[in-house]
């Protein structure tokens, strides 16, 4: 038995040797995706959710806890998304570098721009409220772009030795970032982080109109700068953070609570509403039954956009980027 | 500024009046004066402090500060993320809502109601030969767990779970009902053992098999297969003792399990330590138990189980003045497959389970009947199988049967075969919410009796909610 399970461990170790030095277990996709821009080729990233299923229920399968077992850090998306799941993986994997609080233990979330949080006390009767904020964060790519400053500030507490590693990679992903939020027009003459900074502040169409750079707008924030002000009818409440990012307004739910199945009083009244607001898309995530949806096109101008949700969501939202290009670019084609 | 602009304007308004005292005049000048060079020093120190922050920020800055942008102040300066950082609330501050309290407490509410045919299936149950109260068992005595017809409360749970301090978690969950409260479980267990090892300790639900370590609010059907009630009795395996676990570094999932019990379960492993029989100290009872899951992909799961359990059993026949001694051996595997489709609430999902145990009492007779054998050699199976038809309904059948082995030997009666017992049941569940469900489930059940097969059907309307915090699920 002895031999046995030194036999084993010395395998074990041979294994571990040829393995990148940082080994990264992600929560969802887009953080999965977000850390390999960030860590590059230091660390191996895995992923719990594969980017097509509801990221509130999941099962605490087995092999989710043999790869939280193995891992160096551990990144959730936070805000209570991962709760249903999260605490029993964390438990199992017996693993104290990753528990919560450790340092290995990264809170996306942690420095995001939240929207929604209760004011008041929260109750059951309001649905699938969540006490700290909507957490379907990661659809504004400013946070996206905060999410990855997180994980690289962590990633070079934990491994200094590849601070400047982290910081190179973190300027790449930011410029890409940026380039395909505002076109490289405006960042080559701004500067990405300037132009944030001034979506931050409510300034930016003043700045550029103040630079005459109106006319060269590019990227996403020139794909749904003509739609600003639109509504969206969108089934629960994900899609928030996107909306108020582009000055679309998503208001309207088919769920009457969230995470409170659609009832038929409740559609009538988003007909009404749509209706009113010559809504023109229902925009929905892949894993929700259509039928509501089709029932609330049936009756008004809107049509039904699938659209994911997260990173691995569709066969062309295969990188965060390209999931929020594949959602901008279909949402502005429909709007 | 305004406090300045108003005093200009002041000080006009006495110039213009030309029997003002001069002297007052004066004063106020002096006064101004001061202010400005105030304001002058305020300037500068502010302009101090500004080259300072710089020096600090620059050379931690990756990204630089945009030159061609005019900032005023010194958090303008920062890079966006570090200013955005101090301008958003941290995730889990007392601002969002922490109570700073970490007690997590959850009530279940489980009520149903139950009605069955004729005599009664949960009677009929009490009765099945080789495993029931009957004659060749030893304490005449009933334990009615079994539910009535009508309005039902089976229990409320009461669930409370900490974590204790950087080594210990620990929860304890309570049953009350009508009768009065009874312990389901009280644990301590360690967080932070080396070579991922966990220790647990105090009254648990062994980790042997696959639905007995479960609450009964958990079962996938309202009540629990046969196999476990027959066995290991209404409450399955819950005891005194400790466990220890091992997940072993291999790439799939390998947890290795062993335990020591007090032994104090009625069906299985009891000790009366009165004369004539002998004494034993516990720890009588020692489990052991493998779980092995490979990794299939994004969309299938696999675990396998395989338990074994042995331990002092004694038993005692008050009327004829006999009774034995010896050890119960139970050995178990079982299996689950869950399939994901991915979908929400469980629409499309697909789950097939199966468990089998057979034990072996292999008792000796004491005192008038010393010597002879005493031996009860039965087992039992169930398989269920669970689909999601569409968001938040499931529907399930479940098939037992427990005695494919069932011989006993007692002084009395000598040896003697019985039949086997089996059970069909359906159940469709509707998951309002995390925290609200409702369930019809209805059973027929062959059951095999001393004195011949008997019939009875059973159906059930439950309702359960969960209040205070709902625990994320196992697999």
């Amino acid at each position: 038995m002895n031999t046995l399970c030194l036999t084993l461990f010395a395998a074990l170790g041979a294994l571990g040797a040829q393995a990148a030095e940082i080994r990264i277990v992600a929560t969802t996709t887009d953080l999965a995706d977000i850390a390999r821009a960030v860590a590059g080729t230091l660390a191996e990233v895995s992923c719990i959710t594969t980017g097509r299923e509801d990221p509130h229920t999941l099962t605490a399968r087995p092999s989710f806890i043999v790869r939280a077992r193995d891992a160096d850090v551990w990144i959730r998306v936070g805000m209570e998304l991962e709760i249903g799941w999260e605490p029993v993986i964390l438990r199992d994997a017996r693993n104290p570098r990753i528990a919560e609080g450790a340092p290995g233990h990264i809170d996306a979330a942690a420095h995001v721009i939240r929207l929604e949080v209760p004011t008041t006390r929260v109750t059951r009767d309001m649905g699938d409220v969540h006490p700290s904020g909507n957490p379907h964060y990661w659809l504004d790519p400013l946070n996206g772009r905060l999410v990855a400053a997180t994980i690289a500030e962590r990633l070079s507490t934990l491994y200094p030795a590849h601070q400047t590693a982290f910081a190179k990679n973190l300027k790449t992903f930011s410029d890409a970032l940026d380039t395909r939020m505002f076109g490289a027009a405006w960042v080559g003459e701004i500067g990405g982080e300037a132009l944030w900074k001034a979506v931050a502040e409510n300034r930016l169409e003043p700045l550029l109109a103040a630079r005459g750079l109106e006319a060269q707008a590019g990227g996403w924030y020139a794909a749904l700068r003509p739609h600003r002000g639109k509504t969206v009818v969108t089934y629960h409440r994900s899609w928030p953070y996107l909306a108020a990012r582009f000055g679309l307004l998503s208001d309207l739910q088919l769920e009457p609570k969230p995470g409170i199945p659609p009832t038929a009083k409740h559609l009538a009244t988003v007909v009404e509403a749509a209706r009113a607001r010559q809504a023109r898309v229902i925009l929905q995530e892949p894993f929700f039954t259509r039928k509501a949806a089709e029932f609330v096109a049936a009756r008004t101008e809107a049509v039904v956009v699938s659209l994911p949700m997260m990173t691995g969501g569709s066969p062309e939202a295969s990188t965060y980027l390209d999931m929020l290009d594949t959602v901008i670019t279909n949402l502005s084609r429909s709007l | 500024m305004a406090g300045a602009a108003l005093f200009l304007i002041t000080t006009q308004h006495l110039e213009a009046q030309p029997d003002a005292d001069a002297l007052r005049l004066q004063k106020l000048e002096e006064e101004l004066k001061a202010m400005r060079q105030q304001i002058i020093q305020l300037q500068e120190q502010h302009a101090r402090e500004i080259v300072e922050l710089k020096a600090l920020i620059r050379p931690s800055g990756a990204a630089a500060a945009d030159d061609a942008q005019p900032m005023s102040s010194p958090v303008d300066r920062l890079p966006l993320y570090e200013s955005l950082k101090r301008s958003v609330i941290p995730t889990g501050s007392a601002a969002a809502g922490n109570t700073g309290i970490d007690l997590d407490l959850a009530v279940v509410l489980d009520g149903a109601l139950y009605h069955t045919s004729g005599e009664g299936a949960p009677h009929l149950r009490g009765k099945t030969a080789g495993f029931g109260h009957g004659h060749n068992d030893e304490d005449g005595h009933h334990h009615d767990h079994g539910p009535h017809n009508g309005f039902n409360l089976r229990h409320v749970e009461l669930g409370f779970s900490a974590e204790v301090d950087p080594y210990f978690r620990a929860w304890t969950t309570v049953a009350v009902d009508e009768d009065g409260a009874e312990l389901e479980e009280a644990v301590i267990q360690t967080t932070s053992l080396p070579y991922g090892l966990t220790l647990s300790g105090g009254k648990l639900k062994s980790g042997i098999g696959r639905i007995n370590r479960q609450h009964s609010h958990n079962w996938d059907f309202w009540d629990q297969p046969l196999v476990y009630e027959l066995l290991f009795g209404a409450h399955g395996l819950a005891e005194q003792g400790a466990q220890l676990t091992w997940l072993a570094p291999t790439s799939f999932y390998l947890l290795f399990g062993a335990e020591a019990f007090n032994g104090a379960n009625e069906n299985l492993f009891n000790v009366i330590g009165e004369d004539p029989l002998p004494q034993h100290d516990a720890p009588r009872l020692w489990t052991g138990f493998v779980k092995y899951g490979p990794d299939l992909g994004d969309r299938n799961a696999l675990q396998f189980g395989l338990s074994a359990l042995s331990g002092r059993h004694q038993v005692w026949h008050e009327d004829e003045d006999e009774g034995a001694d010896g050890r119960t051996f139970v050995y178990g595997c079982d299996f689950v497959y869950k399939y994901d489709a991915k979908r929400t609430h469980g629409a499309g999902d697909f789950t097939v389970q199966g468990e089998y145990f057979f034990r072996n009492q292999d008792l000796t007779g004491v005192d008038s009947i010393a010597g002879e054998p005493w031996t009860h050699e039965q087992d039992g199976y169930y398989l269920q199988t669970l689909y999601g038809f569409r968001p938040r309904w499931r529907a399930g059948l479940r098939w037992d049967q427990v005695g494919l082995t069932n011989t006993s030997t007692t002084p009395e009666h000598g040896r003697e075969r019985f039949d086997d017992s089996r059970r069909l049941a359906a159940m469709l569940v509707w998951k309002l919410s995390e925290f609200s469900l409702l369930r019809l489930q209805g059973g027929h059940g062959w059951y095999a009796l001393e004195e011949g097969r008997e019939r009875a059907w059973e159906i059930a309307l439950q309702w359960q909610v969960t209040f205070g915090k709902h625990a994320a699920h196992d697999f």
